[in-house]
Order: structure tokens, then sequence, then C-alpha cells
């Protein structure tokens, strides 16, 4: 229990960072490390293999793309106030009443907790067990996942292609208006 | 053994910080960082409830990791597609502010 009450700190204070500080590095680099606290709790939950992969893809890989962005981008910490003055004390407060429900919600559940022995039988869900689940039942899904990360790999590639050749000539001025109608008629004609 | 609850409160408090901070940031990379925190923290209450759930059984335990393997590809392709359209909203406007960008709708 002591060491779930740490990560949960942990946890927290990180996601905090995310929502408070200026900087945007500053703010990516406490997700990560609510994401690190995050797999840990995997561990502590008899998820190994998914602990390992929130560390390589999650902190790693997807942390390191949003880096690479904010640094690209060069956005800097002065953000100006929000238009609507009412929408920062309704946001806490329906934030605060959302989270209040939902763990009322879990405490009022009297399911029973699963015996220490059901829970060893998970083996620590090992990459073995994972994997064996993964390519026999679920084999669909995971053949659909390769498919989407495939065209999302197409898709990073052409918004981010900067003088696309093949574009009609007002795709690359300023007004993303005028060039959306002529991309329109051709995909839909 | 921390009891199934403990871990739903967190995953509650991680997923309305998350959403305060949608709603409150306007630079659209802090939206999207509070995005995947609000992921992440579905993501830790699928792993709570499949250990919950391993009195059913090590298949339905083991069917709610597969299930979060998989969200973590999903995630990876959103944030590189999202990503993307961000770096292409900012070459054409030079800002990431999300009031900016209300036009950007059907």
């Amino acid at each position: 229990m002591v060491g779930f009450i740490i990560l949960a700190a942990v946890m927290l204070a990180g996601a905090l960072g995310v929502v408070t500080l200026k900087q945007p590095v500053h703010a990516a680099l406490s997700l990560v490390l609510t994401l690190l606290a995050l797999a840990v709790t995997y561990v502590t939950l008899e998820a190994h293999f998914l602990a390992v992969i929130q560390v390589i893809v999650y902190a790693g890989a997807i942390m390191v793309l949003f880096l690479f962005v904010i640094m690209l981008l060069n956005v800097q910490g002065q953000e100006p106030p929000p238009h609507l003055a009412w929408m920062r004390p309704l946001a806490y407060l329906a934030a605060l009443l959302a989270a209040a429900g939902i763990a009322i919600t879990a405490f009022v559940d009297r399911t029973p907790l699963p015996t220490a022995g059901q829970v060893a039988a998970l083996q620590g869900g090992s990459a073995e067990q994972v994997g064996t689940l993964l390519f026999s039942h679920y084999v669909l899904a995971f053949q659909l996942v390769g498919v989407l990360l495939l065209t999302g790999i197409v898709g990073a590639v052409s918004l981010a292609q900067r003088g696309n050749p093949a574009a009609p000539e007002g795709a690359r001025t300023r007004g993303g208006a005028e060039s959306a109608a002529p991309d329109r008629e051709l995909t839909h004609g | 053994m921390v009891p199934t609850p403990y871990y739903i409160a967190l995953s509650a408090l991680l997923l309305t910080i998350g959403s305060v901070g949608v709603l409150t940031r306007r630079s659209a990379i802090m939206v999207f960082l509070s995005v995947e925190l609000m992921l992440n923290a579905a993501n830790l209450a699928i792993v709570a409830f499949a250990r919950q759930w391993s009195a059913r059984g090590v298949e339905s335990a083991l069917s709610g990791q597969a299930a979060v393997f998989i969200i973590l590809a999903i995630a990876a392709a959103e944030v590189a597609v999202g990503l993307g359209i961000l770096v292409a909203i900012f070459r054409n406007r030079l800002s990431t502010d999300v009031d900016e960008l209300s036009e950007v709708r059907l």
C-alpha cells in the first residue's frame, strides 16, 4: 500500500505539472514522469509486458516525437488567458465532480478481490502469455492495428510534406479554406 | 495487494486532471499532451480491471492486457497523425492557439 501511495503521488504530481507548467517542454517531461510511474504501476498490477511496452513506446517513442515537434515549432510559454473567463472554474468544478463520481462508484462496488493464486496464474502478464492470446484470439485486431499504423505513417508523411507537387497550387498558399474545395471535388468526382 | 477501487480512483483523478488541461490550455500542443494523459488514465483502469477479472480465468484477464497493447499501438498512430496536423497548421498560421482555429470544423 505504501508503494502504491508513493506511485500515486508521483503520478498526480506529474499530471498536475502537465496541466499547470507554462513551458511545453517542461510539461512534456512532466508527462514522461507520469508515464514512467504508470509503467511501475503496471508491474504491481501483474502486467510486466505492458510495463515494458509503456516505457519503450510511450515514454520513449511517443514523447520523443512530442519533444521533437515542440522544439521544431519553437513554441514558448506565453499563453494568453482564455477568452471565456468562466471556463476555468467551470472546468475545475466539472473535473472534481467527475472524479468524485467515478471514485465513489468504484468504492461502492463490493466485488471481492481475486485470490493470490488466481493472480499468480497470470504469470505477471508475460510477453509469451499476452503474445499467445494476441496471435490466436485477437489476431484480426492485431493485423488491423498493423494496417492502422501503416495508414498513420502515410498520413503523417503526406501531412508534413512541404511542397506536394501533386497538390493544386492553392493548397500551398495561406488560405486553407479555398484550397479545400477543389480537393473535395477531386475525391468525390 | 492493493484493492482495485484505489487504482480506479487514481485513474479517475488522472483522467479529470487531463480533462482540465484540455479545457483550460490554449496551446494545441498542451491540449494534445493532456489528451495523452487521459488516454493513459483509461489504460490504467483497464489494467486494474484485468487483474480484477483474473478470478474468471487467465484468458479474460489477459484479454484486458491485450486490449491495452492494441490501444498503445493506436495511440502511437494517433500521435503521429495529430502531430503531423499540428505541424501543418503551424506552417500555415504560425500559431497553435486553439481559439484561432475555430474554423477547423465541419
